[in-house]
C-alpha cells in the first residue's frame, strides 16, 4: 500500500450555521472570500494538493450544512473521515457551545477505530470582528480539556491562520493515515464466489 | 418482487452484505492499481459499483453505500490523473470503460474516466460535459438515476466553465455550464417526481417520506447553478430562472414543487445577490459593474458620501451576515418577482405555497429593512408599460389572488400568510398604518368566513359560535397577528389608530381576549405611554372591553380570584397613566373613565375605582397650585369632590364598607387641605359619610376598631371645623369609641379619643377647641376599662400603652395629665408585671414599659424649655 505515493485525505468541517465553513474552505481552496451567506444544502466538497513533508497529499475537504434540515440523507460522508475540523464563531457563545455535541454527533456517526486519539482541530473564526464573545482562553481551555485538541483562531475574510490551520490538518490527517495503514487492510475473509452466493441483488429485472 | 425495499430490519443486513463486497472489490482494485494493472482494476471497480445496482436498499442505506463506494472511486481517479499528467495517456479508454456489461457500472467509470479527461485537456470540456449529462439518460430506475447525477454533479464541481467568453470555444462558457446544469436538474427532477407514482399505494407515505430524504440531491443542482460566479442579470433573467421555474410548474408534483421554490429563495436568492456584489472579494463592488447597474451605483455613492469608511462599514455587515446579510440590492431578484409570483399561483393545489411566500416575504423585507426605507419596483403591465409600484401593495394583491383562487388553502394558512403581509407592511412602510390596517381588516374578514363556515343551522338554531376556539391552529395565528402590531408599535395609541384592531380581538374567545388585553396593558405599562385625552381613553378601554365588564361567553363558575385580582390589578395600574398634562384635561379623561369602567360591577370598581380617586385628588391638588392662574380654581374643586363623592357612592352602592370609608377618609384630608371656598361643609359631609358607613355597615370587632382609629386619627389630621362641626363629630367617636364590643378595643379606642380634645400646638398655636379636661377624661375612662380586663398580662399591656398617652398629652401642654397620674399609673403596672409569670409576652411589655421610663428620665434631665416637664414625678 505505501507504494502509492499519493495520498488521498478526507477531511470534514462541522459547526452550527453561519459559522463560517464554506468560507474557511473558499479561502483554502480558491483564495476567495465573499460577505455573502448561502446557506449550504447537503455536501460537498472540493479537494486541493497539499505538500506535507515531502509528501504530495490530497486533501478531499467535505463542506457540510449546518442545519439539519439540509442533510436529510444523513452524514453518511462522515464514514471514513481522517480528520475532523469543528467550526465556531467567537462572535456567538453559542456556537461554541454547540461544539461538545458535533463532537460527539461525529464520534458516533463515523465511529472511527480510535475515537479517544481521533485528530479533531478546532477553528474559532471571525476573528476579524470587534465583537468578540468567546475568549482565546476559554476555547484553549476546553480545547485542553478534550484530549489537547489544536486550537487556531483564523478568519475566513482576512485570512488569518487558514493556511496554518490547514497544514495542522493534513499533518494530523495523515498520522492518523499512516498509523491506520498498520492495521491490515485486508478484508475479513473472500468469498470465492461473492457474486453468486444466493443474494438477490436486483430484486427486480432490470438491466441497468 | 416487487420495486421495493425491504423492511428496516433487513436494510442493516443488506447494507453490511454489499459493504462487504466493495471492501473485497476495492481492496482488488486499489492492488490492481499499484500494480498498473488498469484493465484488471477496472474490472474490479465495475464489479463494486455494480452493488448500486441494487433495488433493495432505502435511500439512507443507498446513500451510505454510494459513498462508500465513491470514496473508493477517488483513488481510481487519483490514479489515472497521475498517469495522465505523466504523459502516460491510455488510448481509448473513454471507450473502453464504455464495454462495461452494466449501465449504472458503466456511466460512473465514465464520469470518471470523463473527468480526467477534461481535468488533463480543457478542448475536450464543452463536448464531454454535454456528453456526459445525456449519457446518463440510460438510468431511468429513480433512486439509481439520482445519485448517479449526484455524482456526475459533484465530480464536475470544479471543472464547469465559469466565463464570460471563452478563449477557446471547445472549452465552453458560463452558457455551457448553465445548460449542464439545468439539463441535469430538469432529468433529477422528472426521476424525483416519478417515485411518486412508482409502487403501491398504501405506501404512499414511506414514500413521501423517501422523497423528503432525497430532495437534497436534486436541490444541489440549484446550489450549483447559485456558484457560477459570471452569471450576469440578464442570463440569469432569461436563462436561469424560467429554466428552474419551467420545471417546477411543469412537474406538477407538490413536493418538488414546495421544495423547490423554497430553494430558489435560499440559495439563487444568494446567488443573485453576490452578482449584485460583484462577487466575493471583500465585498467590494467593482466600479465596472457598479456603473451597470444604476442603482447599485447610486447606492454606493450615497454610502461614500456618508463619509463611512469602507473596512468600518464592511464590517458592521459581516456582523449580521447570519442573518443573511448583503451588501448591495438585488434588483435582479426584484424586478423577478412577477414571474415568480405568477408561478407560484401556478403550483399543484397540495403545495405548502404559504411557506414559499411567507420565505419569500420575509428575505425581501430584510432585504428592504436594510435600505432603510421603501423599495420601489417595476411592474411590467399588459400594454407594456412599467409601474412602479410597492413592494407591500405587490404581495398584497398576491395573496390575495392566492388565498382566492386556493380554495383548498386550511384558514389557518390565509391568516400565516396575513401575519408575513403584516411583517412586510411594519418593516418596510413603517410609515403606512393603512397598510397595517388593510392587513388586518382582510384578516377579519377571513375569520368571518370561519365563523359562517363553522355556522350549521340544523344542529344550532340560534347563531353558531362567534368566537375562535382556544389554542386551534387559526386561534394561535389570530393571537399572533394581533400581538405583532403590539409588539413592534409598543404604543397603544397607535394601535387605537387601526380601525380594525379592536373589532379583531372580538374573534378570540374569553380567554384569548383576556391574553391579549393582559399583553396590551402589560405593554403599556412597561413602555410607559402616557393615555392623554378623553378620546383616547375610551379607545383603551372599548380595546380592553373583556377586562372591564362582564362578557356574554364568560365561563358561568366564578372565576380564579388570584388570576381575576391580577387582571384587575393591571387595569388599576393602567388607570395611572391616563394622565394630561392640562388640569381641565385631566379632568374629563378621570370622567371617561369612570364611565367607561363603572359598568364592571362590584367585583372590578374596588379594584379600578380607587386610582381614578386618588388621581382626582391629586388634580384637586393641582388646581391649588394653578390658584395664580385660574380664577374658577375653586368652583373646579368642588366639583371634583363632587366627582369623588359620587364615585365613592357608586362603591357604597356595590355594598361594600371598609373600602368606601377609606376613601372617604382620603379625601377629608384632601379637602382640608386644599382650603378652597366651603371646604369646611364638604370636608364635614366626607367625614360624617365615613362616620355612618362605620355605623351602618361594619359589623366585625376587629374592623370597627380598625375603622374608628382611622377616623379619629383623620380628625386629628383635620384642622378645618370650627367648634360647630367638630362638636358632634368628636362626640360621636367618643361613643363610639365606648360602645365597641371588647374591652381591650374599647381601653384602647377610647384613650385614641383623647386626640380629639386635645391637640399639639401647630405654628406656636393652640387649637382653639382644646379641652384638657375632656381629654384626660378619656385617658381615665380608657384606664378604667383597662382594669376590667380579666388577663393580667392584656391589662399590663394596655396601661404601658396609656402611660405612654399620658406623657404624650402632658408633653403637648395638657397640664391635666398631671405627675401624680402618671405615677398612679407607673406604680399600677409595676404591680400588674409583678404578679405575671414570665413569659415573652410578658417581655415585651415590660420592654415597652421601661423605654417609656426612659423616655420620661430622659426628659427630667433636660426638659423641654416650652414643655411642661416632669417636676416631681420620682422614678425608682
Amino acid at each position: 500500500m505505501s507504494s502509492r505515493k499519493k495520498v488521498l485525505l478526507k477531511v470534514i468541517i462541522l459547526g452550527d450555521s453561519g459559522v463560517g465553513k464554506t468560507s474557511l474552505m473558499n479561502q483554502f481552496v480558491n483564495k476567495k472570500f465573499s460577505n455573502q451567506y448561502k446557506a449550504t444544502i447537503g455536501a460537498d466538497f472540493l479537494t486541493k494538493e497539499v505538500i506535507v513533508d515531502d509528501r504530495i497529499v490530497t486533501m478531499q475537504i467535505w463542506d457540510t450544512a449546518g442545519q439539519e434540515r439540509f442533510q436529510s440523507l444523513g452524514v453518511a460522508f462522515y464514514r471514513g473521515a481522517d480528520c475532523c475540523v469543528l467550526v465556531f464563531d467567537v462572535t456567538a457563545p453559542n456556537t461554541f457551545k454547540s461544539l461538545e455535541s458535533w463532537r460527539d454527533e461525529f464520534l458516533i456517526q463515523a465511529s472511527p477505530r480510535d475515537p479517544d486519539n481521533f485528530p479533531f482541530v478546532i477553528l474559532g473564526n471571525k476573528v476579524d470582528l470587534d465583537n468578540r464573545a468567546v475568549s482565546a482562553k476559554r476555547a484553549q481551555q476546553w480545547c485542553q480539556s478534550k484530549n489537547d485538541i489544536p486550537y487556531f483562531e483564523t478568519s475566513a475574510k482576512e485570512a488569518v491562520n487558514v493556511e496554518l490551520a490547514f497544514q495542522t490538518i493534513a499533518r494530523n490527517a495523515l498520522a492518523q493515515e499512516t498509523e491506520a495503514e498498520l492495521y491490515n487492510e485486508f478484508p475479513d475473509q473472500i468469498k470465492l464466489n461473492a457474486n453468486d452466493n444466493g443474494r438477490n441483488r436486483d430484486g427486480d429485472n432490470c438491466a441497468c | 418482487m416487487t420495486n421495493q425495499a425491504s423492511p428496516v430490519e433487513e436494510q442493516e443486513k443488506l447494507l453490511e452484505e454489499a459493504l462487504n463486497v466493495v471492501k473485497v472489490q476495492a481492496f482488488q482494485m486499489k492492488r490492481c492499481l499499484d500494480k498498473s494493472k488498469l484493465m484488471d482494476a477496472l474490472k474490479h471497480a465495475s464489479t463494486m459499483l455494480g452493488e448500486l445496482r441494487t433495488s433493495l436498499l432505502s435511500p439512507k442505506s443507498y446513500y451510505e453505500l454510494y459513498m462508500a463506494i465513491t470514496d473508493e472511486l477517488r483513488h481510481l481517479e487519483l490514479y489515472l490523473l497521475e498517469e495522465f499528467q505523466k504523459g502516460r495517456k491510455v488510448a481509448d479508454l473513454y471507450e473502453l470503460v464504455q464495454y462495461a456489461g452494466n449501465i449504472v457500472p458503466r456511466l460512473y467509470l465514465l464520469i470518471t474516466v470523463g473527468l480526467v479527461y477534461i481535468k488533463t485537456n480543457s478542448n475536450l470540456r464543452r463536448d464531454l460535459l454535454k456528453d456526459l449529462v445525456e449519457m446518463c439518460r440510460g438510468v431511468q430506475h429513480p433512486l439509481r438515476g439520482l445519485f448517479l447525477r449526484n455524482y456526475l454533479l459533484q465530480c464536475t464541481r470544479n471543472v464547469l466553465p465559469d466565463t464570460i467568453e471563452a478563449q477557446n470555444e471547445n472549452e465552453g462558457t458560463v452558457r455551457d455550464a448553465i445548460d449542464f446544469v439545468l439539463m441535469n436538474f430538469a432529468e433529477m427532477n422528472k426521476l424525483w417526481v416519478r417515485m411518486q407514482h412508482q409502487g403501491h399505494s398504501r405506501d404512499k407515505e414511506r414514500r413521501e417520506r423517501e422523497r423528503s430524504e432525497l430532495r437534497i440531491l436534486v436541490g444541489t443542482n440549484l446550489v450549483r447553478l447559485s456558484q457560477l460566479e459570471s452569471v450576469t442579470e440578464d442570463e440569469y433573467r432569461r436563462l436561469v430562472l424560467p429554466g428552474i421555474l419551467e420545471q417546477v410548474v411543469s412537474c406538477r408534483d407538490a413536493i418538488a414543487q414546495e421544495y423547490l421554490m423554497e430553494c430558489i429563495i435560499q440559495v439563487l436568492y444568494y446567488a443573485v445577490q453576490q452578482l449584485a456584489a460583484g462577487v466575493g472579494h471583500g465585498g467590494r463592488v467593482p466600479p465596472a459593474r457598479a456603473a451597470r447597474h444604476p442603482r447599485a451605483g447610486r447606492q454606493l455613492s450615497r454610502r461614500d458620501r456618508s463619509g463611512v469608511p469602507h473596512g468600518v462599514h464592511h464590517t458592521v455587515l459581516y456582523n449580521r451576515r447570519v442573518c443573511d446579510v448583503q451588501v448591495f440590492p438585488d434588483e435582479f431578484h426584484l424586478a423577478n418577482l412577477q414571474p415568480f409570483l405568477k408561478s407560484c399561483a401556478e403550483l399543484q393545489p397540495g403545495v405548502n405555497i404559504k411557506n414559499i411566500i411567507i420565505a419569500l416575504i420575509d428575505r425581501l423585507a430584510s432585504y428592504s429593512q436594510r435600505n432603510e426605507g421603501n423599495v420601489n419596483l417595476s411592474v411590467v403591465l399588459e400594454d407594456g408599460k412599467e409601474q412602479e409600484v410597492q413592494l407591500f401593495e405587490v404581495f398584497s394583491d398576491q395573496v390575495a389572488a392566492i388565498t382566492q383562487s386556493r380554495t383548498d388553502m386550511p384558514p389557518e394558512d390565509m391568516l400565516s400568510l396575513q401575519l408575513a403581509l403584516l411583517k412586510l407592511a411594519q418593516r418596510c412602510h413603517p410609515d403606512k398604518l393603512n397598510y397595517v390596517d388593510r392587513v388586518l381588516a382582510h384578516t377579519d374578514k377571513i375569520c368571518v368566513d370561519i365563523h359562517q363556515a363553522r355556522y350549521c343551522p340544523n344542529i344550532f338554531k340560534k347563531v353558531g359560535k362567534q368566537t375562535l376556539e382556544h389554542n386551534t391552529p387559526v386561534f394561535k395565528e389570530l393571537m399572533k397577528i394581533l400581538k405583532l402590531p403590539a409588539d413592534h408599535y409598543k404604543n397603544i395609541l397607535t394601535l387605537i389608530k387601526l380601525q380594525n384592531y379592536a373589532p379583531l380581538i372580538r374573534h378570540l374567545n374569553y380567554p384569548g381576549r383576556i391574553m391579549i388585553a393582559v399583553h396590551l396593558v402589560n405593554d403599556v405599562l412597561e413602555s410607559d405611554t402616557m393615555i392623554s385625552t378623553p378620546e383616547d381613553v375610551e379607545s383603551v378601554l372599548a380595546m380592553l372591553d373583556v377586562l372591564v365588564k362582564d362578557q356574554s361567553d364568560q365561563p358561568t363558575s366564578e372565576p380564579d380570584v388570584e388570576d381575576f385580582t391580577e387582571e384587575q390589578g393591571l387595569l388599576a395600574r393602567l388607570i395611572h397613566h391616563l394622565r394630561s398634562e392640562s388640569a381641565d384635561q385631566q379632568y374629563l379623561i378621570l370622567s371617561a373613565a369612570r364611565k367607561a369602567l363603572q359598568g364592571g360591577g362590584a367585583a372590578r370598581i374596588q379594584h379600578t375605582f380607587p386610582p381614578i380617586l386618588f388621581h382626582a385628588y391629586r388634580l384637586a391638588f393641582m388646581y391649588k397650585d394653578l390658584k395664580e392662574q385660574d380664577e374658577m380654581w375653586e368652583k373646579k374643586c368642588q366639583k371634583i369632590f363632587q366627582f369623588c363623592h359620587q364615585t365613592i357612592s357608586m362603591l357604597v352602592k356595590a355594598e361594600l364598607a371598609e373600602l368606601p370609608l377609606r376613601l372617604y377618609l382620603q379625601g377629608a384630608l384632601a379637602i382640608s387641605e386644599i382650603g378652597f371656598a366651603n371646604h369646611e361643609t364638604i370636608a364635614y359631609e366626607y367625614l360624617s359619610q365615613a362616620f355612618s358607613l362605620y355605623e351602618d355597615e361594619i359589623s366585625d370587632s376587629k374592623a370597627q376598631l380598625a375603622a374608628i382609629t382611622l377616623i379619629i386619627a383623620t380628625f386629628e389630621q383635620i384642622n378645618c371645623f370650627g367648634a360647630e362641626n367638630a362638636e358632634p363629630m368628636r362626640t360621636q367617636c367618643a361613643l363610639a369609641a365606648s360602645k365597641l364590643l371588647k374591652k381591650p378595643d374599647q381601653s384602647r379606642a377610647v384613650a385614641l379619643c383623647a386626640h380629639l380634645f386635645w391637640k399639639g400646638p401647630k405654628d406656636g398655636q393652640q387649637w382653639p377647641l382644646n379641652e384638657g379636661g375632656r381629654a384626660l377624661e378619656c385617658l381615665k375612662k380608657a384606664a378604667r376599662v383597662a382594669q376590667q380586663c380579666m388577663d393580667g398580662g392584656v391589662q399590663a399591656q394596655l396601661l404601658a400603652e396609656l402611660l405612654g398617652r399620658y406623657a404624650l398629652l402632658r408633653e403637648r401642654g395638657n397640664h391635666h395629665a398631671t405627675t401624680n397620674l402618671i405615677d398612679a399609673i407607673i406604680q399600677k403596672i409595676r404591680e400588674e408585671l409583678a404578679n405575671l409569670d414570665q413569659s415573652e409576652e410578658v417581655e415585651q411589655i415590660t420592654k415597652h414599659f421601661h423605654n417609656t421610663l426612659q423616655h420620661l428620665k430622659n426628659r427630667m434631665e433636660c426638659p423641654d424649655p416650652d414643655g411642661l416637664g416632669y417636676e416631681g414625678l420620682v422614678l425608682s
